[in-house]
């Protein structure tokens, strides 16, 4: 009896290992049936087109609108309509402060789409890491079937909570927990979000080097009605290698308290004529 | 080289003494505001490196430049990260002290002893900085879809 025990012991586990093994390599071969549906955005990319002011795909292939667009104007309500008029004033007095520019905080999302240096993509059919080197700036969307956290369990970050799918080799995700302005800004044009914005983006490749990214903003504090921007990149030279970004290293443009940005000598030594 | 920084080129070596209207911002690359710069204008300068510092978030440019009476003045130069200057043919040895350059910058509106460079034009007559590369791209096209 304890033979056939320890032997059907044997069996058992031999069986649940065997079991294991396999449903291991039934996930692996599925992993790798769905990484093979995945596309090829390997190496570095760089934007192109695209800021933010309103924009539909075909509209992001065009030169930027003109600076008077009614395209540049996000549909705010009428608290974040005063708030840009705000920022429009500080722009012009020189006293709106980048977030940025303290080498301290990342620019979040959506605005990360928006910096100059390169980006990469980093695809697994779990998960896909979108990568700027400038900041730097990692945003995780995640693909494995997971929703949003439920309210109680959230809170805001500068990049979010990311959740999507793909589409016939079109990544679709929806970011929320995102931190709105004063935190974040859109971009030195004034534009900004609350803490209350929603994104919907769809990335897919319209060309072998060329990659196409649509968002659509939802915030229900700061905007009327959906805002949609387009953004396109370019892929970088085969090999082109991208490097660390130490905003810290030498920072010689420091922020006044009231948000003007000033100039040191190498010494460190304030070079700006101040009033 | 534009037509522009084809006329700054062949000015003489000296203070500057260019002023050009109309020339296009290239702020997108700062990590902060540029408004302490004159977008509109461009000045040309001739001088000697001093120090070059491959940092981020920017790269500066260290000049002595002679001034109208003769004396030495510093200059700072304020250029795009290391990681965009590499991309676009700089290197940390690019630039060395002691070596002759001519630079074409947007000054500082307050009339301070520095500027956002545009190009930089070596010793043995390349050019380099976001104007070169304005220069060197063909006429805009939308990409294909």
């Amino acid at each position: 009896m304890r033979t056939l025990r320890a032997q059907a012991f044997r069996v058992g586990t031999w069986g649940a290992a065997a079991s294991l093994v396999g449903w291991t390599l039934a996930a692996y071969a599925q992993s790798l049936s769905s990484a093979g549906d995945l596309p090829d955005w390997s190496g570095a990319w760089t934007r192109s087109t695209g800021q933010f002011y309103e924009s539909t795909p075909e509209q992001a292939l065009e030169a930027p609108p003109p600076a008077d667009s009614p395209r540049r104007r996000p549909p705010y309500t009428p608290k974040f309509a005063a708030l840009y008029e705000q920022n429009l004033a500080l722009i012009a007095a020189d006293r709106f402060p980048d977030p940025i520019s303290i080498c301290g905080t990342p620019a979040g999302w959506p605005r990360m789409l928006a910096l100059p240096d390169a980006y990469e993509f980093v695809i697994r059919p779990e998960q896909t890491w979108l990568l700027s080197e400038n900041g730097p700036n990692v945003v995780r969307i995640y693909t494995d079937g997971r929703t949003h956290p439920k309210p109680e369990d959230m809170w805001a970050t500068y990049t979010g909570n990311n959740v999507g799918h793909w589409e016939k080799g079109e990544l679709v995700f929806h970011s929320i927990g995102l931190k709105g302005a004063p935190a974040t800004i859109l971009g030195r044009n004034g534009v900004v979000m609350s803490d209350r914005l929603e994104t919907t983006t769809r990335i897919r490749q319209i060309a072998p080097d060329r990659l196409l990214v649509t968002v659509v903003l939802a915030d229900p504090e700061a905007l009327t009605r959906p805002w949609p921007v387009a953004f396109t990149y370019a892929r970088l030279p085969p090999g082109s290698t991208v490097y660390d970004y130490a905003c810290a290293e030498n920072n010689r443009n420091p922020i006044t308290s009231d948000g003007r940005t000033l100039t040191l000598d190498p010494s460190g030594e304030v070079i700006d004529k101040l009033e | 080289m534009s037509s522009r920084a084809s006329k700054t080129h062949c000015m003489s070596v000296g203070f500057a003494t260019a002023l050009i209207v109309g020339a296009a911002s290239h702020a997108a690359v700062a990590h902060h505001s540029t408004a302490m710069f004159e977008p509109e204008k461009r000045v040309t300068l001739s001088g000697t490196i001093t120090d070059f510092q491959w940092t981020n978030p920017h790269a500066w440019i260290q000049v002595t430049v002679a001034g109208a009476d003769g004396k030495p003045t510093a200059w700072s130069f304020e250029c795009g990260s290391p990681n965009t200057l590499s991309r676009q043919g700089w290197k940390p040895s690019t630039l060395k002290p002691g070596d002759a350059v001519m630079i074409v910058a947007n000054p500082m509106k307050d009339g301070t002893s520095a500027g956002l460079m545009y190009t930089v034009t070596l010793a043995d007559g390349r050019v380099l900085g976001p104007g070169a590369q304005v220069a060197a791209q063909p006429p805009a096209s939308p990409p294909a879809r």
